[in-house]
């Protein structure tokens, strides 16, 4: 079996795929005869002249709208069976509380463990610059453990966000003054953005954050570490 | 008819064009001024595209940046994609069903006044501490912060266009139901008016929803009432549901007419009667009405419930069916025609396979399995330009073409008109197709910048270039419209000959369009190509 680097990515990845090959399909069903139609029944002066009258044909008609129908149908029906694994997190995940503010993160985790990611804290101070996931400092690092799903609570403190796990290719808004959730699983270690997809202001663009994946035991290990980042936040080391 | 000496209308002087009431003058002065703010808006495009062109911010602020995005977002779609309707509504109608002028001809230039004036307050959010940054959407609870800019401007500049698109709309709505010619029958009127009359519909029902809408967000900012604001118990969803209901019918309200242009286009010069033409009518009024009923395919990832995604994403798709009949209905038009390559046919054709991509890319973005990845992505941005920055564009560039010698009574240079079109074509599939790799690639809109992630910086560079090639493209097509107003030759009455009533008078039409309102005979139809050359046999 192919390895997935994430969960629920790969249902997207398949819905994709269905979704091109149809896509392409009808492009080229309606071009080519187009095509045809154009080169065979172009105005040439003696020989082309005049056009033959043909009003319509109920049978094609009704063809192309009863196929149609169907592969629209189809390919909701598909997303709908997709769409029931990609929203719900599988019973063991664990859950984290992702809520948003302007402009940045906060993660907490199920011991009560805080990571704060702010727009600041993925750019280069000097250019304002956006930084490689790596070169981020890693207090500013939401840790997750690899190939385990995550069930994301997520809400707001001000206006609408939405969070982005670039690599599970899922999103959901975190909208204040409701609670919302999204699961995914990210199965090889590494660091990937999170992006807001919502506009919320001036730095919308800079407000991303990175997850660290690291295999289960070094996140326990870092999970139980003490609460780093507001260890930092108390010294006002910023 | 042609002995008669008069002055052509577009003579007028100026005292004459500030009062008149001339459905021609009027809709003459909503394709300028909608012009005008369609290169204000492709400015500013090109400027986001600049800072774009690499990661970082090289060129403007954030606060710069999502101030230019705001305005293209505002202008590109209410003073280009849907104003533009207003100029060839307003100067078709009346030839097409043979009136003199519309219903309430007093109304109608209230109407544009008042879009004039929306056009002025727009251009006033330029000055400094008038800068709306909130992107055309104003979700609230980020509309009523302070970052947003003055939300009163734009409620303002919204109720100015609602009041002037709902009296246009009944206007030409009552024009278009009452005074129509003896002889010219609603199975008989051109498509063009069958969709415009859909769209003017859409207009009455979806206006008041978006009036509603940022009525209330104005009273929640300035009046402190709580309609959406959560910390006093509002909800802000319910503004995106008010807004959606109002905004996703209003792209069938640009993209509709659009569809009527390409039908007259592309039999005008198939030679012959669109194919399948009552279910064109049956297809336009079917995507009018499930028009309304899949809103939330916007609110996806709203937080909205789960069971209402799957009811909309099977409405949603279903807007492909008549869609799609429109387009075999098209394709099928040129079977056994007598094909004609205009300049304007070319644009009707890249109009309808660039569409088609947009269509096709519009309906993954209905299945919530693959929204979830590219809602709020470029893969949206690229969409909804396939669909309103190509396809309406496209359409309507060709429409200039098409009725350039019915308004100027000159004809344009044939070849810069293909030139325009293929630089145009060219720079827009460079960028808008990059766009949707890049989307696919998880690039999130309305990013001033974005992380040096190497496959992203190579597409949004090849994107910029693309963008700049299609503002070229757009100059020589509007050069050559500019400049052969002067030195176009003359062009005939009827150079396309058309059967439909608007090239049966002279070019441009007199004053009052018709001396005897016509009486259309049992074998005319706007689309019997025959009745003509019989006409012309007997003459």
């Amino acid at each position: 079996m192919k390895e997935v680097l994430a969960y629920p990515a790969n249902y997207w990845q398949t819905m994709y795929e269905i979704w091109l090959f149809v896509a392409v399909v009808i492009y080229l069903v309606v071009f080519i005869p187009a095509a045809i139609f154009l080169w065979k029944y172009r105005y040439r002066k003696g020989v082309n002249e005049k056009a033959q009258h043909v009003h319509e044909s109920k049978a094609l008609e009704v063809l192309w709208t009863i196929i149609p129908t169907i592969v629209v149908i189809y390919l909701a029906t598909h997303s709908f069976a997709f769409y029931r694994v990609q929203r719900n997190a599988p019973e063991k995940a664990m859950e984290i509380k992702v809520t948003a503010f302007m402009w940045g993160w906060e993660f907490e985790y199920p011991n009560g463990k805080k990571v704060f990611s702010f727009f600041n804290s993925v750019v280069n101070p000097e250019t304002n610059t956006y930084l490689k996931p790596e070169e981020v400092n890693d207090m500013f690092k939401a840790y997750l453990p690899a190939e385990t799903p995550v069930k994301v609570l997520l809400t707001s403190r001000d206006v609408i966000h939405s969070f982005y796990v670039h690599p599970a290719k899922v999103m959901e808004d975190a909208v204040p003054g409701r609670i919302t959730h999204m699961w995914f699983q990210i199965n090889k270690p590494g660091e990937y953005w999170v992006f807001c997809r919502e506009y919320c202001g001036t730095q919308h663009s800079k407000m991303a954050a990175v997850l660290k994946v690291v295999p289960k035991e070094e996140f326990e290990k870092w999970l139980n570490q003490g609460m780093q980042t507001s260890e930092v936040l108390n010294k006002g080391n910023l | 008819m042609a002995a008669v000496s008069y002055r052509p209308y577009f003579s007028a002087g100026l005292k004459e064009w500030l009062f008149t009431t001339d459905h021609k003058k009027i809709g003459i002065m909503y394709g300028i001024t909608s012009l005008i703010f369609f290169l204000i808006a492709g400015l500013s495009a090109l400027a986001i595209r600049l800072e774009l062109y690499q990661p970082g911010l090289q060129y403007m602020s954030e606060d710069a940046y999502n101030q230019a995005l705001t305005v293209h977002g505002v202008l590109m779609q209410f003073w280009w994609a849907v104003a533009i309707w207003g100029s060839f509504g307003n100067y078709l109608l009346p030839l097409m069903i043979g009136a003199r002028d519309v219903a309430f001809p007093r109304l109608n230039a209230l109407s544009y006044w008042l879009f004039f004036a929306a056009s002025v307050l727009a251009l006033l959010t330029f000055l400094p501490g008038n800068h709306i940054r909130m992107m055309w959407t104003g979700y609230p609870p980020f509309s009523l912060n302070e970052n947003a800019g003055p939300v009163a401007f734009y409620a303002l500049i919204i109720h100015m266009l609602g009041a002037s698109s709902l009296a246009s709309a009944i206007n030409l709505v009552v024009t278009n139901l009452t005074m129509r010619a003896p002889g010219i029958t609603l199975r008989k009127m051109n498509l063009f008016l069958h969709a415009f009359l859909a769209m003017n519909v859409i207009q009455i029902l979806g206006v008041p929803a978006l009036a509603g809408a940022v009525t209330m967000l104005l009273m929640d900012k300035y009046f402190h009432t709580a309609f959406f604001d959560p910390t006093r118990g509002g909800d802000p969803l319910l503004y995106q549901n008010l807004f959606w209901f109002y905004s996703h019918p209003v792209v069938y309200v640009m993209i509709l007419p659009a569809f009527g242009l390409i039908s007259e286009m592309i039999a005008t010069f198939s030679r012959r009667e669109i194919f399948g033409r009552t279910s064109m009518i049956f297809a336009i009024w079917g995507i009018a009405i499930l028009g309304f009923m899949v809103w939330i395919h916007h609110m996806f990832t709203s937080g909205v419930p789960d069971w209402i995604r799957i009811l909309f994403s099977y409405t949603t798709v279903l807007i492909g069916v008549p869609t799609g009949i429109k387009i075999f209905n098209w394709v099928f038009t040129l079977y056994k025609g007598s094909v004609r390559f205009t300049t304007p046919m070319l644009y009707t054709l890249s109009a309808i396979f660039m569409f088609l991509i947009g269509g096709l890319t519009g309906i993954p973005l209905g299945l919530p399995a693959f929204d979830i990845a590219v809602h709020d992505s470029h893969f949206v941005v690229a969409h909804f330009h396939y669909v309103l920055g190509m396809a309406l564009t496209l359409a309507v560039f060709g429409g200039f073409h098409y009725w350039y010698p019915k308004i100027t009574g000159r004809m344009y240079s044939e070849l810069w008109g293909k030139i325009g079109l293929v630089i145009i074509m060219i720079g827009s599939n460079l960028f808008y197709f990059l766009q949707f790799i890049v989307g696919l690639e998880g690039m999130p809109r309305r990013y001033a910048d974005y992380p040096p992630i190497p496959e992203w910086v190579r597409l949004h560079e090849l994107q910029t270039i693309g963008a700049f090639i299609l503002a070229f493209g757009v100059f020589i097509a509007l050069a050559n419209l500019i400049l052969s107003t002067k030195l176009g030759p003359k062009a005939e009455d009827n150079p396309w000959q058309s059967p439909s009533l608007e090239w049966l008078i002279p070019s441009p039409p007199p004053p009052h369009n018709f001396d005897k309102i016509p009486h259309m005979p049992e074998d005319w139809d706007p689309y019997n190509y025959e009745w003509l050359e019989k006409q012309h046999k007997k003459a």
